[in-house]
């Protein structure tokens, strides 16, 4: 057999090899069969040499075609073999994607204290600062100094935790306008958020709640102002849409006192049966009004110069409302089944 | 106060259904807590006469009537077995509906028709009396409606009536503000009778504390009938407004307060010794009283007294002494003001509230003294054929009188926000009672004595401004001059509570409250500090304040395992309370800065050594059981000391941990948390036997509590320059005694300066086969990085040097590579 009929018969064996091989580990081992170092293909090259020169350039050229041709085989044989075993395997790789996902900790923010971070926010936005103080009050500072004086009535109607002598639990958050107010001239624009308490424990009232207070004392403020600031804040937590009104009401150190009601989110007021306003139309939302001069002389202001606003609203309230919370208990219970849904 | 709209009517002439009057009291005055219902609501009662009476043929408890209509005769089935041949009764026709909502129709009970229904007096809102048919006298004219004798039905205005309006109290007040409102009029009924009983000269009045007791009236009538009973409309109105009717001279007291706001009481005479004395309760006095507890009174409690026993606490409760009873033929009645703070504390310490002691706290008008006398004497002759005596005994030495407030319009339109004319300002006052002046640009108010809240400018602009109406006044922002913001602290608090909400934490807010048990298992009390005390807790359970967050958050913890929850991780920020010893000599100073807002000494004291209490802002955290379960491709994360750690080094850069035993922590999974040297906190696994007493028994529960100034939860970011070329991670293995502090091997390298160490990070901790015995495996991971590719022979010696510091500093002997 002549070394160009051998060529030949191994360019034939060769691509039936390639064409026969079903993967690329198959592929390989026929490459290195026909085309590896030790391949008979490349011992027929090496010895091209070795044979006479009228022969070389015939087996020479047969030589290099068919190295071609079974490399182009082998190259076009790899493309189609390695991408059907790249799907195959990415096939094999599929996961059920309905399982559930690798679960990341899931924490939560208390509903009140969303509610406080929110109106927070929007009295900064309006120019206020945030003021804070001791949850531990002085007799002075809890009542005497915003006008509700040692045997005033008006202590009966906040049932006060008391401590030490002189000492209780603050039963508002105003106690921080004075300080406030005893820290600075006018004008004072600020809220004041915080945990409050009162001696009462039933379905609707829990001993601690929580409250924010706004006050604003400044050259020329009226109830017009508090009537259009508590408007704003209404709806920037409440929606665009309500309405506030207000009503008369009586609060020691607000003169004249009124309390806020704010139209109902949900129904507008529209239906009898709405589990938001009970079918009045109006959510009671906070207590408000005009500081009384007494109170700004104590702190030594001039209330014929300044006038001032005040009013305290409670967010937990406000989080029953907006989220459809039905028990103001569940608050403080530390329940997970309920911190978990904010 | 409950208001009955039919009463309301008597004063006060009104075109308004009961929802218009209530929408308008809640905006122009007080708050309507609603509106009750009594009697017929809607249909016709008649006045029938029972023909026949007797047992219903087919049923044992009822009974069956021929009633007589005026002219028409019916059959009515009834329960009740009052009712005879002859009685004259209330008939509600078929086709009414009842307060309760009922509609009546005609019925077949037990295969008898039944037309209407006769009437209980609780039927028909005359009292809770149910176990009969209310008999009507022969006054009553068969087949008239009843309503022609007396309201059959009424409504009842609850008004939520604010401390500082005792004028609202009373139907006069309530009338007077609606005529306000409505801008009209409105009429007091002008009390008649003869004056044709016995002196009450012949009794004696004695006021020894005068201090307490402004004004002191009594009035004797004599020759009243025994055991009479009010007229039914008085008795209706009585019960309508909310109290019991009892008898003919319990019921015009009650009539009358109810009427005026002024509270009455009525003694038998024959039972006071020479007459009355008001004075203060003798040491050690006892007295029985109407609800038949004694009670051991003191010397700052008024008493009405006899010249020999103390018949009532002033203002407060009566002992049965004296009272008036179904045999009382001859009465002293007392109407009086009391000093209002003082029967507030009387109240208060005896633990007894009344309807009379709430109305006299609020400081009574002593010039209501004088119409309410007239009115009841008026109404006892009226009602019990009593004599009235000719003379009232009074004690009233300091009379007041109305006093003068001036009203600045140009003040008004400021504080109100609102325009504001004169005329209707003056009208609004005058219709409250004021007598009103005029001088330029201002109104002078002669204030009735009856509204003591009008003592300044602003109440009356209040008032005005009110009556007006609130929804004139128009909505204003105001321009507010400052740059508003959160300052440093208050945004860190931000970013610390979103931080451990986004690490996966569940924000609580408990009490700051509970019980001894808090401080004793937790081993607290060890140290000498006891936690502050509530003086009126709402339970024993609820006494102590809280001195950490811990304990709040490990009941929080239990409750959720006793609900079912495998664990969870809780947080909170709040204030926790400690007692702070006050020096000797203090207490006074203290008491004057509690009460008086005065410092007194020194100005810069701080103001814990004045209220013995040191409040502090902290954050806590509670891992506790499976923190997260196990997923199909995950294990479970547990409560362990290095969760608890790890979630404090990311709110406390710069921690330095150091073990530290606590008593109710681990003793050998409990750090001091150090920044800067100082203690900022603690972290560290709970003691089992304290996780047992919390409830959380055999559960790992891992905590951490930090002073709120030390954490950094938003460290101020600074960039750091780093460089393109590969770095090269080396691994060193090393054996150290099983003692050796893996920090202080960190701190050790650290110490080094390595200019080329980027990272050095511990990826395992070995004790067991593989190394000997009392001793352990600590494997290294160094990061090595330059500004240029760093050579093997760089990276090596360096390496070198830190495996060298290392068996120096602690003996390290390097595993083999």
């Amino acid at each position: 057999m002549t070394a160009a009929e051998r060529i030949e018969e191994l360019r034939e064996e060769a691509l039936s090899a390639v064409a026969s091989a079903g993967s690329t580990s198959d592929l390989e081992s026929v490459r290195v069969r026909y085309l590896g170092r030790s391949a008979e293909l490349t011992e027929i090259k090496k010895s091209i040499r070795d044979l006479p020169p009228e022969d070389r350039k015939a087996v020479g050229g047969a030589s290099n075609k068919a190295t071609k041709e079974i490399e182009g085989a082998l190259h076009e044989r790899l493309e189609s073999v390695a991408a059907t075993e790249r799907e195959e395997r990415l096939r094999a790789e599929a996961v059920d994607v309905t399982l559930p996902g690798t679960p990341y900790l899931k924490g939560s923010l208390h509903p009140s204290l969303r509610v406080i971070d929110e109106v927070v926010d929007f009295f900064v936005g309006l120019g206020y600062r945030v003021a804070e103080g001791p949850e531990v009050e002085t007799d002075y500072y809890n009542f005497t100094a915003l006008n509700i004086p040692p045997g005033h009535p008006a202590r009966g109607m906040q049932d006060t935790f008391f401590l030490d002598e002189g000492l209780v639990l603050r039963t508002h958050t105003s106690p921080v306008q004075i300080r406030t107010m005893l820290s600075q001239e006018p004008p004072v624009y600020v809220v004041c958020p915080g945990r409050t308490y009162r001696r009462d424990s039933d379905p609707t009232h829990t001993p601690m709640f929580n409250q924010i207070e706004g006050l604003a004392v400044d050259k020329g403020l009226t109830l017009g102002h508090l009537k259009g600031t508590l408007a704003a804040m209404a709806r920037h937590v409440f929606g665009e849409d309500v309405k506030v009104r207000l009503r008369p009401s009586y609060f020691q150190f607000v003169e004249p006192g009124v309390e806020l009601d704010v139209s109902c989110f949900r129904c507008g007021g529209s239906d009898p049966n709405c589990k938001v306003c009970r079918g009045a139309g109006w959510i009671e939302m906070l207590g408000a009004g005009m500081v009384d001069p007494a109170v700004l002389t104590e702190v030594g202001y001039d209330p014929e110069e300044y006038t001032g606003f005040a009013f305290g609203m409670g967010p937990d309230r406000m989080a029953m409302v907006r989220y459809g919370i039905p028990d103001l208990r569940l608050f403080f219970e530390g329940d997970l089944r309920f911190l978990h849904q904010f | 106060m409950r208001v009955p709209l039919s009463w309301l009517r008597e004063y006060v002439d009104f075109d308004l259904s009961a929802d218009e009057l209530s929408d308008l009291f809640s905006l122009r005055s007080q708050e309507v807590d609603g509106l009750d219902r009594l009697g017929v609501l809607d249909g016709e009662v008649v006045v029938g006469e029972v023909v026949e009476f007797g047992q219903h043929p087919n049923a044992d408890r009822l009974n069956v009537a021929k009633v007589d209509l005026g002219g028409q005769e019916v059959q009515i089935v009834a329960g009740a077995p009052n009712p005879y041949s002859g009685a004259r009764v209330p008939i509600v026709l078929p086709g009414s509906t009842l307060a309760d909502g009922r509609k009546l129709k005609k019925a077949k009970l037990r295969g008898m028709e039944s037309f209407g229904m006769m009437m209980s007096e609780r039927e028909l809102g005359i009292s809770n009396e149910h176990t009969g048919i209310l008999l009507l006298d022969e006054s009553y004219e068969v087949g008239r409606p009843v309503s022609d004798y007396f309201p059959v039905g009424d409504t009842v205005l609850e008004l939520d009536v604010n401390p500082n309006r005792p004028d609202l109290w009373g139907m006069i007040g309530v009338a007077r503000e609606l005529a306000a409102i409505l801008k009209t009029t409105f009429r007091i009924p002008e009390p008649r009778f003869e004056v044709n009983g016995e002196p009450t000269s012949a009794y004696i009045l004695r006021v020894e504390a005068p201090d307490l007791c402004p004004r002191y009236d009594l009035r004797r009538v004599s020759h009243v009938r025994p055991g009479e009973r009010a007229p039914l409309e008085m008795r209706r109105r009585v019960h309508a407004a909310g109290m019991r009717p009892i008898n003919a001279i319990v019921d015009a007291t009650n009539y009358v307060m109810i009427e005026t706001g002024q509270p009455i009481h009525a003694f038998d005479a024959h039972q006071v010794r020479d007459g009355i004395v008001v004075r203060r309760a003798h040491p050690g006095e006892e007295m029985t009283m109407l609800d038949g507890q004694t009670r051991q009174l003191d010397e700052e409690m008024l008493v009405i007294a006899d010249e020999e026993r103390g018949l009532v606490v002033a203002g407060v409760m009566g002992a049965e002494t004296a009272e008036v009873d179904d045999e009382t033929t001859d009465v002293l009645v007392e109407v009086a003001t009391f000093n209002g703070r003082n029967i507030m504390e009387t109240s208060q310490r005896l633990g007894l509230r009344t309807d009379a002691s709430g109305r006299f706290e609020r400081g009574l008008d002593p010039e209501m003294v004088a119409y309410a006398m007239e009115r009841v004497t008026g109404l006892l002759a009226w009602n019990t054929g009593g004599c009235p005596a000719p003379n009232t005994l009074s004690h009233y030495p300091e009379p007041v009188a109305p006093w003068q407030v001036p009203l600045r319009l140009a003040r008004a339109e400021l504080l109100l926000g609102m325009p504001v004319e004169e005329g209707e300002a003056a009208e609004r006052l005058e219709l409250l009672g004021c007598k009103v002046g005029r001088e330029d640009g201002c109104l002078l108010a002669d204030v009735p004595t009856f509204r003591r809240d009008l003592g300044r400018e602003a109440d009356l602009i209040e008032e005005v401004g009110r009556l007006i109406g609130l929804e004139n006044v128009p909505a204003r922002l105001p321009g507010v001059p400052l740059p508003g913001g959160l300052t440093p602290n208050q945004k860190k608090l931000r970013s610390l509570r979103r931080l451990l909400a986004d690490l996966g934490l569940a924000e609580a807010v408990t009490y700051p409250f509970g019980p001894d048990r808090w401080i004793e298992d937790l081993g607290l009390d060890d140290d000498g500090r006891r936690a502050l005390k509530l003086r009126n807790p709402l339970s024993a359970e609820a006494g102590n304040l809280r001195p950490a967050l811990l304990p709040g958050l490990l009941d929080a913890a239990a409750r959720n395992r006793s609900f079912g929850a495998r664990g969870g991780a809780l947080f909170e920020v709040g204030h926790v309370f400690e007692p702070q010893e006050q020096p000797e000599g203090m207490r006074e100073y203290a008491l004057r800065y509690r009460l008086s807002g005065e410092i007194g000494l020194d100005a810069e004291m701080p103001a814990e050594l004045l209220t013995g209490v040191v409040e502090k802002g902290k954050v806590a955290g509670v891992l506790a059981g499976n923190v997260r379960p196990p997923g199909w491709n995950i294990p479970a994360i547990t409560a362990g000391f290095f969760e608890a750690k790890g979630l404090v080094e990311r709110l406390v850069p710069g921690a330095v941990f150091e073990p530290r035993p606590r008593p109710f922590l681990h003793p050998g999974r409990a750090a001091a948390v150090l920044l800067d040297g100082a203690e900022a906190g603690w972290a560290g696994e709970l003691h089992p036997d304290v996780a047992a007493r919390f409830g959380l028994e055999g559960w790992p529960v891992a905590a951490f509590e930090l002073d709120l100034g030390s954490t950094e939860p938003d460290p101020l970011m600074r960039f750091e320059p780093f460089y393109n070329v590969p770095a090269v991670s080396m691994d060193l293995a090393v054996v150290v005694n099983t003692d050796v502090r893996v920090g202080e091997m960190l701190e050790a390298v650290a110490s080094l300066g390595s200019p080329i160490l980027a990272d050095a990070r511990v990826f395992d901790v070995y004790e067991g086969a593989q190394v000997p015995s009392g001793q352990k495996s600590v494997a290294l991971n160094f990061t090595f990085q330059a500004a240029q590719t760093l050579t093997d022979a760089e990276v090596k010696a360096e390496l070198d040097r830190i495996s060298e510091q290392l068996r120096e500093a602690f003996g390290a002997e390097v595993r083999g590579t």
